[in-house]
């Protein structure tokens, strides 16, 4: 439905050119939830701001179900208000001088066809009842609290069925308990819409929970594309791991090449580890080894057949409520590890820790 | 499809650009002619020797006026009172400001809807009107005060009189009140009252608290108002006018103008300018200190709050006397100089108030007033002159206000300063400034000296930075995102204009437009100076010439209706603003 190749995005900023997007490229599939996720001033924000036509790139191409709409090679730019497009902004920009009504009416009355004013009603009176704000048509917008406005603005964006819908941080400007529900009441309205949908997010957790695919950015690029579980589950590299999730990174050197199911060794300065290898890792190559906190457990016995067994001396135990925050000085390094709360456990202990080969990523540097 | 928008894309962007950066340009260039002709003329003015401006030659610059100016042994004189007359017209305006401002925003004074509402009203009378009825006050041969107390208690000798330096600087300092008044409110307001509960938790008393942090948070805010009333006192023209010109206390303004008006010998235009030179550049140091104070109180924003109401300070018995003293501000500033105004205007001759005078109540001066062609042609004149203001003002600051906030023009900066200089520019200083310009105009295109369109062409220069500064605020609130938000539902540039960003530009428009006539219509320096008779009086001239020529009644007529209307304007605004703010709240 949306293909974007190769972007470019330059701009002079006070402190020189800026090169805000480098060569990003993407496919989202009819009626897929695609999010593009990763820290400010990643190139996410202009990357949706190119899709809708309100920024122009450099280069690349983007088509909207098969209709070029920005190529620098065609010198074609198709203005924003010809894109069957629907966008919700972080700032949601709901206009402060109409009310309920005339905001989600106002993409009916710009539609090319001309539309009879029942039509226009009843359109509005559906998209306003999709987001539970029925019976609100004649308040003020700004009399409206945050939580309404954010919905006000995807009514506003869903009145005219777009072919795609474009979210700029919908969620950020919410509180902390209005934002878990919405995640799940915002994902469930798009899938039930069947929209093609493009998400922008800083917001690990929303990105995970809600995409059906995510793509991690970072300085301009693509870090990596994949399934929210892939995401987690297989970072490709250093940052990815980093910014989604917690992670120990462990500095090793291969000893033992993947196996038939890409298993390998590596060995840090104190132990070596079972660990997934990539198959072109040659032995004695340095590589970054990945443990999730909450991948690790307390051993039971000395028994190492389950995978890897560190030991290790207690910095620290925080008790979180639903886990125990342990720090764990291994060597010369201190693990990350998150135990169940009912673990015994206090600062000075000596203790055995144990995870799985196939939780032990490595990566290439 | 792909062929039609490859048309339709080039047809739009190309023109568009270019037709912006023309109008960037051609703005840019308008701006310039207006602010800078009139300082070119006002510089090189002040160093001819030519005996009229009309015989303005390069060849006849000299210092001249500069060393007649110089050997003036009344120059240092002037210098003193005009810096006498304004400091202590801007300690009295702040002091009582604060304390006012402080009253109703932090205490449990009573009546405070009353007293916003009251006190900045003195702001509707023309400060030509407030002087005239300080005069038919406490003048000592007419004033009612003097001679109710000659003839009721016994006083030999005149009790006050307004005739003197004290009586202009506790005037001066009464009409900076309201303005000070309305620009603490806001800054005591936003004076998040987190940062004083903070103190109290430190340990610190409420005496303390507000001593140690919220007036420390203050100061710079405060000091920065003192000295913008500092400069306002400088450049007044009315009290030192009706006041201090009879009186033989002159100051800047009105030693200026007396160089131009002067009956016994020509007018020395140059020695003026080399004059307002001077003046010129004392206003440019209080301008020079107000910028550093603005951006060192700036410094202090984050102190706006969320808008929680601070712990009122209980003032217990003092209640009482604080609410005495309040009205008595009130009475005194803006009830007795519009009754004395209208009582005067239903007099046939001047005298005292008793039961036989309302025998002797007529409307004469009125139905003069109404039936007189004169004075109909000057009021349409006055219209006309504030109408044209007003729209040239909103108009051309949104223009500007466009380039410098929303466009990419290289010369946005300069465009900025441009439209704030004139700021700097005292009225007087400004009014001789273009008197020269249409001077020089007249010999090049004769009709436009001496018409209500030059008068509205020196008001809108020197209502630029109030139209400018405005309309910059208003568009930097209309977020980018309100109008991509209506590009993103299918509208076309012009469809997001008319229906987005033009609806919410109009109370801004409407704001500079209504502010700008109710300051025209009543500011007496540039009309007086370009005055040439019938065809370009305005009302305020009609008013000062009157009042000269000492037919007070009339004055007090025509001063009354202007008030009333003023004032209808003002409280119209008012209601309409409460209306907006009740919206957005």
């Amino acid at each position: 439905m949306i293909e974007v190749r190769n972007l470019q995005v330059r701009y002079q900023s006070s402190q020189g050119l800026v090169h805000a997007v480098q060569g990003v490229s993407f496919t989202v599939g009819t009626g897929q939830f695609y999010t593009l996720l990763g820290p400010s001033g990643c190139g996410k924000t202009t990357t949706l701001r190119c899709i809708a036509g309100l920024e122009t790139p450099q280069e690349g191409e983007i088509v909207i179900d098969g209709e070029v709409v920005y190529s620098s090679a065609k010198r074609l730019v198709v203005p924003t208000y010809r894109r069957d497009i629907g966008m919700v902004f972080q700032s949601y920009a709901i206009w402060p001088h109409m009310t309920v009504y005339e905001n989600v009416a106002f993409p009916l009355h710009e539609s090319r066809t001309r539309m009879p004013r029942t039509v226009i009603r009843d359109k509005v009176r559906r998209a306003l009842e999709l987001v539970h704000l029925g019976g609100l048509e004649n308040r003020p917008a700004p009399f409206l609290s945050g939580g309404q406005q954010q919905r006000l603005a995807l009514a506003r964006a869903i009145v005219r069925e777009p072919k795609v819908l474009l979210l700029d941080e919908p969620l950020s400007n919410l509180d902390a308990k209005l934002r878990e529900s919405m995640r799940f009441e915002l994902r469930a309205l798009i899938k039930r819409l069947g929209i093609t949908t493009v998400y922008v997010t800083h917001d690990q957790l929303e990105a995970l929970t809600m995409s059906d695919r995510v793509s991690v950015m970072n300085l301009g690029r693509i870090a990596q594309e994949s399934s929210p579980f892939e995401i987690y589950r297989r970072p490709n590299d250093r940052f990815v791991a980093n910014f989604i999730g917690l992670a120990n990174f462990l500095e090793a050197r291969v000893s033992h090449p993947a196996n038939a199911s890409g298993l390998g060794e590596a060995t840090t300065s104190v132990a070596t580890l079972k660990c997934i290898l990539p198959n072109n890792a040659a032995v004695g190559e340095t590589v970054v080894l990945v443990v999730r906190p909450e991948d690790i457990t307390l051993a039971s016995s000395q028994d190492r057949s389950q995978g890897n067994q560190l030991q290790g001396k207690v910095v620290s135990a925080v008790f979180l409520g639903d886990a125990l925050d342990v720090r764990v000085s291994v060597g010369d390094s201190v693990l990350q590890v998150k135990l169940h709360p009912s673990s015994a456990i206090s600062e000075g202990d000596v203790i055995l820790l144990e995870f799985p080969a196939d939780r032990c990523l490595a990566l290439v540097s | 499809m792909s062929v039609a928008t490859i048309a339709l894309s080039k047809v739009m962007r190309l023109p568009t650009l270019l037709r912006r950066d023309a109008m960037s340009y051609a703005i840019f260039a308008l701006t310039l002619v207006l602010v800078a002709s009139p300082i070119a003329f006002l510089v090189l003015g002040s160093f001819s020797s030519a005996k009229i401006p009309g015989d303005l030659v390069f060849s006849g610059l000299s210092f001249s006026n500069y060393r007649a100016v110089w050997a003036d042994p009344s120059l240092p004189q002037i210098l003193y009172n005009t810096l006498f007359y304004a400091v202590g017209a801007t300690t009295i305006g702040v002091v009582v400001a604060i304390a006012l401002a402080w009253l109703v925003e932090r205490t449990d004074i009573r009546c405070k809807t009353l007293i916003y509402a009251a006190v900045p009203l003195t702001l509707a009378m023309p400060g030509l009107l407030q002087a005239m009825a300080w005069v038919l006050l406490m003048s000592p041969r007419i004033g009612f005060v003097n001679q109710a107390l000659r003839e009721g208690a016994g006083f030999q000798e005149p009790v006050f009189n307004i005739y003197s330096m004290q009586a202009m600087i506790l005037i001066e300092g009464l009409r900076l009140v309201p303005t000070a008044f309305l620009m603490l409110v806001p800054l005591m307001r936003s004076m998040d009252p987190m940062l004083e509960e903070a103190a109290s938790t430190c340990g610190a008393n409420a005496i303390s608290a507000l001593r140690k942090v919220t007036l420390r948070l203050m100061l710079p805010g405060v000091l920065a108002i003192t000295i913008y009333q500092f400069i306002t006192a400088i450049e007044a023209f009315e009290i030192p006018g009706i006041i201090g010109m009879p009186a033989g206390v002159l100051v800047f303004s009105t030693k200026i103008y007396l160089l131009l008006i002067q009956t016994s010998s020509l007018p020395v235009y140059g020695q003026a300018n080399a004059l307002a030179m001077l003046y010129l550049v004392i206003a440019l140091v209080g301008m020079y200190f107000y910028g550093r104070a603005v951006s060192h109180s700036e410094r202090y924003s984050i102190i706006t709050g969320k808008g929680y109401r601070p712990q009122l300070i209980r003032l217990g018995r003092w209640r009482y006397l604080a609410t005495v003293l309040t009205w008595a501000y009130i009475v005194v500033a803006v009830i007795m100089p519009v009754t004395v105004l209208a009582y005067v205007s239903f007099l046939p001759t001047l005298r005292l108030p008793s039961m036989a005078t309302f025998g002797v109540f007529t409307l004469d001066n009125y139905r003069e007033i109404l039936e007189s062609p004169f004075i109909a042609t000057i009021v349409t004149n006055t219209v006309i002159m504030s109408v044209v203001t007003a729209t040239a003002t909103a108009v051309l600051s949104f223009a500007i206000a466009m380039v410098v906030v929303r466009s990419r023009f290289w010369g946005r900066r300069v465009l900025d300063q441009l439209a704030f200089a004139p700021s700097a520019i005292p009225g007087m200083v400004l009014a001789l400034a273009f008197l020269w310009v249409f001077l020089q105009v007249d010999k090049a295109v004769p009709g436009v000296f001496g018409t209500i369109w030059s008068i509205a062409i020196a008001f809108t220069v020197a209502f630029l930075p109030y139209g400018t500064r405005t309309m910059n605020a208003a568009i930097l609130q209309v977020h980018r995102d309100l109008e991509e938000a209506a590009y993103a539902s299918g509208s076309r540039q012009w469809r997001v204009m008319q229906r987005i960003f033009f609806p919410l530009m109009v109370p801004a428009l409407i704001g500079v437009w209504v502010w700008t006539i109710l300051h025209a219509a009543r500011i007496i320096g540039i009309p007086l100076l370009l005055y040439e008779g019938t065809k370009n009086q305005v009302l305020a001239v009609l008013m000062w010439n009157m009042w000269e020529q000492g037919q007070l009644p009339a004055v007090a007529a025509i001063g009354t209706l202007l008030t009333m209307v003023l004032l209808a304007i003002t409280l119209g605004m008012r209601i309409i603003g409460f209306g907006r703010n009740l919206d957005k709240s």
